[in-house]
């Protein structure tokens, strides 16, 4: 397969590599069309004007950081509660720990918020939009669904599974600092072991799927227990 | 090979048409449209036929007798004819020339053109959506697309014949005639108030490209074929320094009439890749043809301004004299 199908590097941005650029240059290409757009929607240089401010607003404190791929398609699989508060902290701790824009799968298919999410890196939830994503070698994150108690994982959602198939898969958990699940205190993002990969990519195999969505389940409960009795 | 070329008229078919002029294992090529070659064709046969005239058209095609089609007689409604026009003659083009063409018994593959507008816009629909995505089309051309490609198949499965259909992002370049091109030319052009969708191009050569090597290869089913990377509506507009002009719902229709005025027509699938974009997954035509140096879309977008910023000459009339003598 061809990685870089849709990751064109123009306009000294990279649609895949997280970068910083001073806001007068920004500006000066944003008025002169001189900025990437990709595939999907996204926009990477506002992504970059916007980053700073999202950082100081939303911080993180990663473990086992080193377990998440720096090059290449990989998804990673993380707990959520209803909000948009635990991607977005996701998205931070890749951004920081290695440098990467993570796409994040299940933005809302609605006029003008659906567009802004997009343009910062969402995507929507269709199976074959996940498996594009991959194809392109992005960096992709798949929330469980969301859950009230922010302590336990969701329903794993199956059929975005079927295109990860073959890619490595990381289990997450994404948790508030703070006492009582508040987030006083920098988000902690515990990133577990890749998963095994059985399959062959582009299998399709539903049945496969469904392992691998019970251990991504399993693996992410494992990481929130045993990160709240530790 | 004798391979036969509907379409040829066109920016594309003639690109197709020199390119398999300078290919050895093809032995004869002739083609068909209602509007002669762009460009010189050395050792192709061209004959001018409005398809339309289902007799003539049947009459070439059996005499040809071709061991492959290649399928440009799709015409995008607002390039070249009015929308109407355009599905009839995409129509009967299909029916007639691949019909013809099956009869003889010679047939071995064939190729047609279709684009990602089969795939439609919109709810339910994916973003960018790969070949296996549902076919819903949203738009007339789209519909066009979709019926070609099942009238090929159809024939495909009949006779036993590879049958791959080409579903291109929207060809462009600084000669291609397309709506689009002629849209974004615009000193001020239309856009969505409240929404900035990417969009995919294709570079005319590549287009050419891949159907040749997709027609010589035999290969079967769809496959998507885009430029890599993207380009957003606003984007597009800044980059060939016109000026955006936000527009909402129902001000579309008021839109689309005073583009028409300015020259520029805005057909039904112009009016969705402005409000809800164009992308497809072309990674699998990447590896199955090999094509690994696509131009990029922003390249082709920035490509669509270069011919109107050429200076016009003003040569004082004595000097113009004194030359020609």
């Amino acid at each position: 397969m061809n990685a870089n199908v849709s990751s064109v590097t123009m306009y000294a941005t990279d649609p895949d590599r997280a970068q910083s650029m001073d806001l007068i240059t920004s500006l000066r290409r944003r008025f002169n069309g001189r900025y990437l757009i990709d595939p999907f929607g996204a926009d990477p240089q506002l992504q970059d004007v916007l980053a700073p401010v999202v950082l100081a607003a939303v911080r993180t404190r990663v473990e086992h950081g080193e377990r998440l791929i720096r090059n290449g398609p990989a998804l990673l699989v993380s707990n959520r509660g209803l909000g948009v508060v635990e991607p977005t902290a996701l998205t931070v701790a890749v951004r920081c720990e290695i440098g990467r824009r993570l796409r994040i799968v299940g933005v809302p298919d609605i006029p003008v918020l659906g567009d802004i999410m997009r343009k910062l890196g969402g995507v929507i939830a269709y199976p074959g939009d996940v498996g594009a994503l991959l194809r392109a070698g992005h960096m992709a994150a798949v929330p469980l669904g969301s859950s009230w108690s922010r302590w336990a994982g969701g329903r794993p959602p199956l059929p975005l599974l079927v295109p990860a198939l073959g890619y490595p898969v990381i289990p997450i958990a994404v948790m508030p600092g703070g006492p009582f699940g508040m987030p006083l205190r920098p988000w902690r993002v515990v990133v577990g072991e890749p998963l095994p990969i059985h399959s062959k990519k582009g299998s399709g195999d539903p049945l496969a799927a469904a392992e691998l969505a019970e251990a991504a389940r399993t693996a992410i409960d494992t990481l929130i227990s045993g990160d709240s009795n530790g | 090979m004798r391979v036969l070329v509907t379409g040829m008229g066109g920016e594309i078919g003639t690109r197709v048409a020199q390119l398999l002029e300078a290919n050895p294992e093809v032995t004869e090529i002739a083609g068909v449209d209602f509007v002669p070659p762009r460009r010189r064709l050395r050792r192709s046969e061209f004959r001018r036929i409005d398809p339309r005239d289902r007799e003539k058209l049947a009459n070439f095609v059996m005499e040809f007798a071709p061991d492959a089609v290649a399928h440009f007689g799709v015409y995008e409604p607002g390039s070249r004819l009015s929308p109407r026009l355009a599905a009839i003659y995409s129509h009967s083009c299909t029916v007639t020339a691949l019909g013809a063409a099956a009869r003889t018994g010679k047939l071995q593959r064939v190729a047609v053109r279709s684009g990602l507008e089969v795939y439609g816009r919109g709810r339910g629909r994916p973003g960018v959506p790969d070949e296996e995505a549902t076919v819903a089309p949203s738009t007339p051309y789209g519909r066009t697309c979709l019926e070609v490609e099942a009238i090929a198949a159809d024939l495909g499965r009949r006779h036993e014949v590879p049958v791959v259909a080409l579903r291109m992002a929207p060809v462009a370049g600084s000669h291609v005639p397309s709506p689009l091109g002629r849209v974004l030319r615009l000193p001020a052009v239309p856009v969505p108030a409240f929404a900035d969708p990417a969009f995919q191009l294709l570079h005319v050569h590549d287009a050419a490209q891949g159907m040749v090597l997709a027609l010589l290869a035999g290969i079967n089913g769809p496959l998507n074929l885009v430029g890599p990377g993207a380009a957003s509506v606003w984007q597009a507009v800044r980059l060939g320094g016109r000026i955006p002009v936000p527009v909402v719902g129902p001000a579309w229709t008021l839109a689309t009439h005073a583009a028409e005025l300015a020259g520029a027509s805005m057909p039904p699938h112009i009016v969705e890749l402005l409000n809800r974009g164009r992308s497809g997954d072309g990674s699998r035509a990447v590896d199955v043809l090999g094509l690994n140096e696509m131009r990029p879309t922003q390249e082709v977008c920035a490509e669509l301004f270069e011919w109107a910023t050429v200076t016009p000459l003003h040569v004082p009339e004595s000097s113009a004299i004194s030359v020609k003598r």
